[in-house]
């Protein structure tokens, strides 16, 4: 029961790390559906980076700023160019997925160069069961707990975090105020690559720790989902992150507990779970304004407003 | 201080898009060039293999031209829900969900005579591929719900749905415990073309070739057209957009499902879960190259037919087979960044404080 505890915990943190990263972007305007590649980017940077320095810190940060990297990719197509944001972010993904692979191919198997091990927080830690479900886990969990209180104030109470939001509602608006939307935008779909890949890099320097192909097993597309799932919410995004990590968690110690369900439908659960809000948001939206971004998808071009 | 801004061409440049999908081709190989150099391997060498693997003989050719068809149906579903301006994401679990019907069929249908088999299977596939498309084509219609994320969640649900059959009741007992579905009877496998080449292939273009038809010629696909391009032209029109949100997702998965139908009966011995390999993805980049264009969808899918099977063949050189998908990727990517000045013009513009401001 701990262990499910304390797992869930890890699973809640790695998707909600990368789901932050997607808030903002969409919260820009700007849907990037390349999560699952950059979180494949940020894994295999990590691990790679580890191997070569046997510092942890420095491959955590290095699969960041990769990974912002990459992400522009999309940011260039997108903002810049105002190509079509499905299809841009679809490539990302098979891109990620497959420069991961291409690049990783000599480090499968191998163990792994440097480790984030668990913090000690002293006599905390030493509490019987909070201790080991919450004062025991890598430091990147308690990242993800900081940057969800960052992103929900920088949101909320910030001239950034509005001028933000208005860039998804009406970018024209957020123009005429003297902003750009471009930078904004761009620097939205950066932080969406930087926190992806720092998710993936949570899986190859802590939780798994090790790199295979195929090592983020659709992960990023529940991120992508608990975006859908918490209205765009950092705070009911948090809630979501717990209830799917929870699920991802009970996969594995299902059988444990003596229970007869087939592990592989308890994980459809937050794929039906997301379209079930997506149905209730549409129709809640018949009335009163939408929770979702009202330029989400759609370009900006300032010579046609 | 001046500034550089794209402006609408009053015309797209004629010629355009091929100019623009071959740019992509050659930025696509040279960036392979660069990644395979990295890595410590000959370039020439590696893309002489996979030219030679995918187009170098009749037998190479029918293999390519195997690969193309799920390639071709995935990117012929995502441009008929594209053609009304509606994303399908899901073809990836419509081909699952297709090759789990006809693999259904063909368990009951034991003892069948092969020509009705087959019929019936790829029947079922494409009734199982309407099926997934069916609850987002009724969501988008009635509710307004986003077809790009229903479609996409229920990818893995399908997916997972597969896993829990083939782990389950649809487990070979003669496996040895592996998670395996029994082999296909040789009465569910579709004949044979030339070579490796099976009759998927003219299936496939016959659908293709059917849509290009009806899109171009009947009054169905001028409807269609004009509900793409404007919802209120469409109301004045008398054209119920429910209806046709509803038919052309539904259409779109049924396309999709028939892709995994064919590629179980065509290509596979059993189901497994890597039945569809990402085929569902790639139909969304070779509609985007063919500008949902069924008679680019045929030409983009053939090339990535090459390109996917030339990326098989390099294996065996101690080069990942990914190289042919960051290859998809680049071509999609260059293609669009080229694509984008055919439709925009680059031009130079006074950068004064007002403007700034205004």
């Amino acid at each position: 029961m701990i262990g499910l505890l304390s797992a869930t915990v890890s699973f809640a943190a790695l998707l909600y790390l990368a789901a932050l990263g997607e808030l903002i972007a969409e919260k820009s305007g700007i849907l990037n559906l390349g999560v699952e590649g950059m979180m494949a980017i940020g894994a295999v940077t990590g691990f790679m980076v580890a191997l070569e320095t046997n510092n942890p810190w420095i491959a955590f940060l290095a699969a960041i700023v990769a990974t912002a990297v990459f992400a522009l990719l999309h940011g260039l197509f997108t903002v810049v160019l105002g190509a079509e944001q499905v299809v841009s972010g679809l490539s990302l993904t098979i891109l990620g997925v497959g420069l991961a692979a291409f690049l990783g191919k000599g480090a499968v198997g191998r163990p792994p160069g440097a480790v984030l091990a668990p913090v000690d927080w002293g006599p905390l830690s030493d509490i019987p069961w909070v201790g080991t479900v919450f004062f025991s886990q890598s430091p990147v969990v308690y990242f993800a707990v900081l940057a969800g209180v960052a992103v929900s104030l920088l949101l909320t109470h910030t001239s950034v975090g509005l001028a933000l939001r208005g860039a998804g509602e009406s970018a024209s608006t957020v123009d005429a105020a003297g902003y750009s939307v471009t930078a904004i935008r761009l620097a939205a779909v950066a932080f969406g690559g930087a926190m992806a890949g720092a998710s993936g890099a949570y899986l190859t320097l802590s939780l798994t720790p090790q790199w295979a192909e195929g090592l983020t097993a659709g992960r990023g597309w529940i991120a992508v989902a608990l975006v859908i799932f918490g209205a765009w919410r950092p705070g009911r995004a948090a809630v979501g992150a717990v209830l799917f990590g929870g699920l991802l968690a009970l996969k594995t110690r299902l059988q444990t507990f003596g229970v007869d369900l087939s592990p592989i439908l308890l994980s459809m659960l937050p794929y039906l779970l997301t379209i079930a809000v997506l149905i209730v948001i549409s129709i809640r939206a018949r009335n009163r304004p939408s929770a979702a971004p009202a330029a989400l998808g759609q370009a900006y071009r300032r010579e046609e407003r | 201080m001046t500034r550089l801004v794209l402006v609408r061409r009053e015309q797209v440049l004629k010629g355009g898009q091929p100019l623009a999908f071959l740019i992509g081709l050659v930025f696509a190989m040279l960036i392979g060039v660069v990644l395979l150099l990295i890595s410590g391997h000959d370039p020439l060498a590696i893309y002489g293999r996979m030219v030679e693997a995918s187009l170098g003989s009749p037998r190479a050719w029918s293999i390519t031209l195997n690969r193309a068809v799920p390639l071709g149906l995935a990117g012929l579903a995502v441009a008929v829900a594209g053609s009304m301006g509606l994303w399908n994401i899901g073809a990836e679990g419509q081909i699952l969900a297709g090759a789990m019907m006809a693999a259904w069929v063909a368990r009951l249908g034991e003892g069948w005579a092969s020509p009705l088999l087959i019929t019936a299977m790829l029947v079922a596939a494409v009734v199982g591929g309407a099926l997934l498309a069916s609850g987002p084509a009724v969501a988008r219609a009635q509710i307004g719900v986003n077809e790009i994320i229903t479609t996409l969640m229920l990818n893995e649900v399908a997916l997972r749905l597969l896993q829990w059959l083939i782990h389950g009741s649809w487990k070979d007992p003669e496996s040895h415990g592996f998670p395996l579905a029994p082999m296909l009877p040789d009465e569910a496998r579709l004949p044979g073309l030339f070579e490796r080449a099976h009759w998927g292939v003219v299936i496939a273009l016959g659908v293709i070739a059917l849509f290009g038809l009806v899109a171009s010629r009947t009054s169905w696909g001028y409807e269609l057209r004009v509900a793409g391009s404007s919802g209120a032209t469409a109301r004045y029109a008398g054209i119920s957009l429910k209806r046709k949100i509803t038919t052309v997702l539904i259409l779109s998965g049924g396309i999709a499902g028939l892709a995994g139908g064919i590629e179980l009966s065509g290509n596979a011995d059993r189901i497994t879960e890597g039945i569809s390999a990402g085929y569902g993805f790639a139909g969304i980049i070779v509609a985007a190259l063919a500008l949902l264009r069924p008679s680019g969808v045929a030409a983009v899918a053939l090339l990535f037919g090459a390109v996917q099977v030339g990326g098989l063949s390099i294996q065996t050189m101690g080069v990942s087979s990914s190289v042919s998908t960051i290859l998809q990727a680049f071509i999609l990517f260059g293609a669009i960044g080229a694509g984008v000045f055919s439709r925009y013009a680059v031009r130079r513009v006074k950068n004064d404080k007002t403007d700034n401001q205004s």
